[in-house]
């Protein structure tokens, strides 16, 4: 692999006891929390010994903004506003989660018009390739190689302008909703998006043509921060940093939700574990998310996009004038929200980043009294502790950014 | 806060479960023998580890582990399948909130223990390095709790002139037992300082 002609053999064996043994020699250097190669606000405690990591302590919470504390005194639907913001590179994954969990609790899960069903999967899938579009550019740029960036974020604006014409807002639209989708898809959103299926295989295969054969990438990246599958399963990895392990779980496969056993699709998986195999796994996923969202083109087919049940979906705009009742229903809603039955319920799907779940408890008011995130990203990232030790501070970053996380996520 | 009209003091208890995975109640004494028993019975993933404040119930906090049974070596979606769900819940009393760690078991337990220790207080014996994760070092209290003002303590004891008379009006007296002629006493104090402050430059 030394293509460059300088490139030796890296020590991937975690260090032996005569280099821990050296007292004295260890040097304590804190990467962060500014760190432009830390995708976020990371602080990384690391224990060095010449340019090998011995040990690597991320430090995390400097993006905390008790989005959980705040979700339990808001309605139910607004509730879902700052949910949104947690992983806010796929902001409408969040929200899908939430909205199945409250689903659940109030027992409508089978109510759900079936257009709305394939708008969210649609919605949730474009989420993902744009998602994997920043981490592709970001990761690009951690070592280097600019241009993938622009590349990513051109397709990724597509993305984002899709999004906009459906809730109104690039990144935060709050399109799905409780009971099904906010509104229907509005005009031309459809021919847009055609366009975009149409750009899409080109355009991937000139980001596989920029880096997947790129010898100095592939320096870079294979035989970096290996992850075994006992070690994957043990650090709670979920989503393409287990599948790059070998261990092909999928949520979308093992618990389908909102319609996924329709389509057909593969479940990307490599057996290497390192920085490479992950980045191969999630190139692979942007291919097979578009593949479900041709499948979901083909399948839409006109009918209502949100449930027929005025106590938790207020009824349509136009309807205001002429109906007491809807009148009254809309004041409701809008004023003091609906209340959820009690009961928990706990309800995960793949986010781009792996298993998000919801644990949500309902007391029976117009409030969640809970809402604890299973974060995919902060359980991806506290795996850094078990893989860093052994490899390169240079190859740190590469870590980092293979793993994807997300720190509205990972610190809420 | 009083409990609104309906609110259910124990909700988890009201209802038949509605997602799929096998759901047990355990004492803390129990908890790592229970445990340790479900990981030699194949649930290889500790998923997440969340934490729930019912202030009017005994034992008031519950303790969630969520695990999956997840082999852990290489497989294809198909040898997988449908995973099974695990969902133990354990009862932590407000007097002594402790538990036994699991970080030998699970290394994911690791920082979920730290974020349910920072978050609600709830400490797990044995655990190598129990620090606050999400809040400062120095913190005050533990922001989930449910009788943890949604401000935060700082906030609520510092003189907030606008908002002051209205906001403790419609709270009530806050749990710091400040009443609102007690807060407007301090803004006036505070105020009264600031110009004799000021007087007093003006003066030399």
């Amino acid at each position: 692999m030394s293509v460059l002609g300088t490139v030796s053999a890296r020590p991937l064996e975690p260090v032996g006891s005569q280099i821990l043994s050296q007292d004295g020699n260890a040097m304590v250097l804190s990467m962060g929390p500014q760190h432009p190669s830390t995708h976020g606000v990371l602080q990384i405690m690391l224990e060095i010994e010449g340019e090998s990591v011995t040990k690597a302590e991320p430090e995390i919470g400097y993006l905390h903004t008790g989005i959980e504390k705040s979700a339990e005194n808001l309605f139910w639907t607004q509730a879902q506003t700052v949910i949104e913001r947690m992983d806010y590179l796929a902001p409408e994954s969040n929200s899908l989660c939430y909205v199945l969990a409250v689903e659940k609790l109030l027992g409508i899960t089978d109510r759900i018009p079936e257009r709305a069903k394939q708008i969210r999967v649609l919605i949730a899938e474009l989420t993902r390739v744009a998602s994997h579009c920043v981490w592709l550019g970001t990761h690009g740029i951690d070592l280097g190689a600019l241009s993938i960036f622009f590349y990513c974020f051109d397709l990724r604006e597509n993305i984002l302008d899709l999004q906009e014409s459906t809730g109104g807002a690039r990144m935060h639209p709050n399109y799905v909703r409780i009971g099904g989708v906010q509104a229907d898809l509005p005009d031309g959103h459809l021919e847009r998006l055609d366009a975009l299926i149409e750009k899409f295989p080109a355009r991937m295969r000139e980001l596989r043509a920029l880096l997947q054969k790129n010898p100095i990438w592939q320096d870079r990246t294979i035989d970096v921060g290996v992850v075994t599958p006992e070690q994957a399963v043990g650090w709670g990895l979920t989503g393409p940093s287990l599948r790059a392990s070998g261990i092909a779980y999928d949520v979308r496969k093992a618990f389908p939700y909102s319609g996924y056993e329709n389509y057909e699709f593969d479940v990307p998986k490599r057996t290497e574990g390192d920085a490479y195999a992950r980045f191969v796994v999630r190139l692979d996923e942007m291919e097979e998310a578009m593949r479900i969202v041709r499948q979901v083109r083909k399948a839409l087919r006109p009918g209502p996009t949100m449930i027929d049940d005025a106590k938790i979906a207020p009824p349509p705009k136009e309807t205001i004038a002429l109906s007491m009742e809807a009148l009254i229903h809309h004041f409701k809603i809008v004023s003091e929200g609906f209340r959820v039955p009690p009961g928990d319920v706990y309800q995960a799907i793949e986010s781009p980043r792996g298993e998000l779940a919801y644990y949500v408890v309902s007391d029976g008011n117009n409030k969640p009294y809970r809402v604890r995130t299973r974060p995919p990203s902060m359980y991806n990232l506290q795996s850094l502790k078990g893989i860093a030790p052994g490899n390169f501070i240079a190859d740190l970053v590469v870590m980092i950014g293979s793993l994807d996380p997300v720190f509205g996520e990972v610190d809420r | 806060m009083p409990p609104m009209a309906g609110s259910a003091i124990d909700p988890p208890s009201l209802r038949p479960p509605i997602d799929d995975a096998i759901i047990e109640r355990i004492a803390p004494a129990q908890l790592r023998a229970r445990l340790q028993a479900l990981k030699n019975e194949g649930y290889a993933m500790l998923l997440d580890i969340g934490a729930v404040d019912y202030p009017q119930r005994t034992p008031r906090f519950d303790v969630v582990y969520h695990l999956l049974k997840l082999p852990p070596q290489v497989a294809t979606p198909s040898e997988i399948g449908t995973p099974q769900r695990y969902r133990l819940l354990c009862g932590v009393p407000v007097e002594n909130p402790m538990l036994p760690t699991v970080t030998d078991l699970w290394l994911s337990a690791d920082w979920a223990e730290r974020e349910v220790y920072d978050l609600f207080g709830i400490a797990f014996e044995g655990h190598p390095d129990l620090r606050r994760i999400q809040m400062p070092t120095h913190w005050e209290g533990h922001p989930l709790r449910k009788d943890y003002p949604l401000r935060g303590p700082a906030r609520e004891r510092s003189p907030r002139p606008a908002f002051a008379n209205k906001s403790n009006l419609v709270a009530g007296t806050p749990p710091t037992g400040r009443t609102a002629q007690a807060l407007q006493e301090q803004v006036a104090r505070a105020r009264r300082a600031q110009r004799e402050g000021a007087e007093d430059h003006e003066a030399q």
